[in-house]
């Protein structure tokens, strides 16, 4: 696989204040790369910057080789699909999806013919058949994100950006499109860049994701990589799965000045030490047991739990205040019943936790 | 269980009840527009109709029903001149107002991108307002005459030798006139029009390649036109009722049908007056309608 898109050393301030800083990373030919970063970690800023409608003070950004700096938006090759779709209000489907080939500036299409048959070649394939004569405001949600995306792919560009491309839609809607942006993106070959703040649409739609943490890249690796070794602290909070405990690194255990965890395994560099357990790693017992060997624990009073269908949220006290969250899938885990106020021992094994420092 | 069966009951009593007690208090609400209405337009528009069929005579009108005052008028020069002298007058004010209008609104609705500054210049354009319409078209002397701002300043950089008399008291006079008074209200609802486009539509159909007078065109303009339709019929219904503009600015030489029932009314000939208001309600009412056939406002808004 060839990069098809490097990024070396990219940096953009607003107004002094800096929202993407030093973020170097490549795409390559036919990948699904998905961006995961919280609301203001510069992850719609950096599209927009490879997108061409904006300049970057600083880095430069490679397509195929060459540098696009002094490209224009246009020229690029790069296709871009709007977080509201961004549908021309007074075209019809098909207008809107023709917008791109008839208007261009550079070798419009004229053949009504040829125009016709790619056009709908392109209808097909994002399953809008019958509706092509619609206004946009005669189709449903998840129709109109097929229209925008219909109308950035029929010019065939090699990258093509979705900035939140599923933030519109209702739940169910979103999930049926994961799949069917996964499908129309292998059906053609195109790259996709896909940002979200939604960890879980990262997991699922990316071959390789991005995670951005405060306007730099915090970790680059497999969906698997990513959820289950969080390169920091930060990263780790994103995924919005991990029991996070800043403290100490104390002899041979992880030390927050309440609670004290031994260490087992290997330690991740980083400036601030944390100690990071995942909510489904760890099991609720009474308090009063005593921790076997091989195992961290803390007591903690128990507050509420949530039921969200094939999984129990429960919330914990701890003793140094912190909220412990902990996930029990039904599969394979029996709801427990919890008294409120009532102190339990959460356990874990200590070689699971991931400890930073 | 007994609370969730009840939740869609006492909801749905909820969404009935202020329905039922709104719809027959409604009605008291538009009471009073109606009882205004039908007082000070639909009546007096009956007896305008009434009274174009009176008989006129030197010194007194009387109502048995004639068509004579209906025969002078598509019988005289003058007044079928007015008629024409009116939509002239009306088509190049539309014109001019949306050739100055136009360009002003994209500039205020569309690239100036902070709301504030964008609201704080339409407010500019109302600033003139602010001076009664009279002292506004009168203003107009004095910038247009023979010894006017315009000519000296014109023959100061001897741009002319002469000075131009045709400025003033001309129906260009009269032009220039209306355009300056009506201009924003062609300005005010394009510029509203073109604020509610999405610059994301803008930027992507840059992105899909279009230039920007490709984008113009096939973009801006057709997401604006219902702002043009509504400030034309704004700007029509104006300047085809207009007389003070016509008679200040251009000497009493540019007759309009307002100009003509002014002095028909100046001199008693209600039934005469009757007939030209008929035909100036009917041609803005055709007016109108050719506009809304334009755009569906309904749908647009």
């Amino acid at each position: 696989m060839t990069d098809v898109l490097r990024i070396e050393g990219l940096s953009k301030s607003y107004s002094a204040k800096p929202a993407l800083f030093d973020v170097s990373l490549s795409v390559a030919d036919n990948e699904y790369v998905s961006l995961l970063g919280p609301s203001g970690s510069g992850k719609t800023v950096l599209l927009r910057l490879i997108a061409g409608f904006e300049q970057p003070d600083a880095g430069r950004i490679l397509f195929d080789g060459n540098d696009i700096a002094s490209v224009p938006a246009h020229e690029r090759g790069i296709g871009f699909v709007f977080q509201n779709f961004a549908l021309f209000p007074h075209l019809s489907v098909y207008d809107n999806i023709a917008f791109g080939l008839v208007n261009r500036e550079r070798d419009p299409l004229t053949d009504e013919n040829v125009l016709r048959s790619k056009i709908m070649t392109m209808v097909d394939l994002v399953g809008l058949k019958g509706l092509e004569d619609r206004g946009v405001h005669q189709i449903s949600g998840g129709q109109r994100q097929r229209v925008a995306l219909a109308r950035t792919l029929v010019s065939q560009p090699r990258i093509v950006l979705l900035d939140e491309p599923l933030g519109a839609l209702d739940a169910n809607l979103r999930t049926r499109m994961r799949g069917e942006l996964r499908r129309i993106r292998s059906q053609l070959g195109v790259t996709f860049l896909h940002v979200t703040g939604s960890e879980t649409e990262a997991l699922a739609m990316g071959d390789r994701i991005v995670v951005l943490d405060n306007g730099s890249v915090g970790q680059i690796d497999t969906p698997d990589a990513v959820y289950n070794r969080p390169i920091s602290p930060n990263v780790a909070r994103y995924l919005n799965c991990y029991n996070l405990f800043e403290g100490a690194i104390d002899g041979n255990a992880f030390s927050n000045g309440v609670h004290r965890f031994p260490l087992k395994g290997a330690l991740w560099p980083n400036s601030v030490p944390a100690y990071a357990i995942r909510q489904d790693l760890i099991t609720v017992r009474q308090s009063g047991v005593s921790l076997a060997d091989g195992e961290a624990g803390l007591t903690a009073t128990y507050l509420a739990s949530e039921y969200t269908g094939a999984a129990f949220m429960y919330f914990f006290k701890a003793a140094d205040g912190h909220i412990v969250e902990v996930e029990g899938h039904l599969s394979h885990r029996a709801p427990q019943n919890l008294d409120a106020n009532s102190t339990y021992q959460l356990v874990w094994k200590a070689d699971e936790a991931l400890v930073y420092g | 269980m007994t609370t969730a069966s009840q939740s869609p009951d006492s909801i749905n009593k909820f969404a009935v009840t202020p329905h039922v007690k709104s719809s027959k208090a409604s009605y008291w609400l538009i009471a009073p527009g109606v009882i205004w209405m039908t007082l000070f337009l639909i009546v007096p528009l009956g007896m305008m109709v009434y009274v174009s069929f009176w008989t006129q005579t030197t010194f007194k009108i009387e109502p048995v029903l004639t068509t004579k005052s209906w025969e002078a008028f598509f019988s005289s020069d003058t007044y079928l001149s007015a008629l024409w002298t009116t939509i002239r007058i009306w088509l190049l004010v539309l014109l001019s107002t949306f050739v100055v209008g136009y360009p002003t609104a994209l500039f205020v609705g569309l690239f100036i991108k902070n709301k504030t500054l964008s609201t704080a210049l339409l407010v500019l354009c109302v600033i003139p307002f602010w001076t009664s319409f009279l002292i506004r078209v009168l203003a107009w002397r004095p910038m247009l005459g023979k010894e006017g701002a315009i000519n000296i300043i014109l023959q100061a950089f001897h741009i002319t030798r002469e000075p131009i008399e045709a400025l003033l008291f001309t129906e260009l006079s009269v032009i220039i006139g209306m355009t300056q008074i009506y201009c924003v209200f062609m300005v005010g609802p394009i510029a509203f029009m073109l604020g509610r486009i999405d610059p994301n539509v803008i930027e992507a159909a840059r992105d899909l390649g279009a230039s920007f007078s490709r984008i113009f065109r096939t973009i801006i303009l057709p997401l604006s036109m219902p702002g043009v339709v509504v400030g034309a019929i704004f700007v029509s219904v104006m300047v085809l009722g207009e007389f003070a503009t016509a008679a200040a600015l251009s000497g009493r030489k540019v007759n309009m049908l307002g100009n003509i029932i002014v002095t028909q009314v100046g001199s008693l000939k209600w039934a005469f007056a009757a007939v030209v208001g008929v035909i100036l309600t009917i041609l803005m009412g055709l007016v109108v309608a050719g506009f809304l056939r334009i755009v569906d406002l309904k749908r647009e808004l």
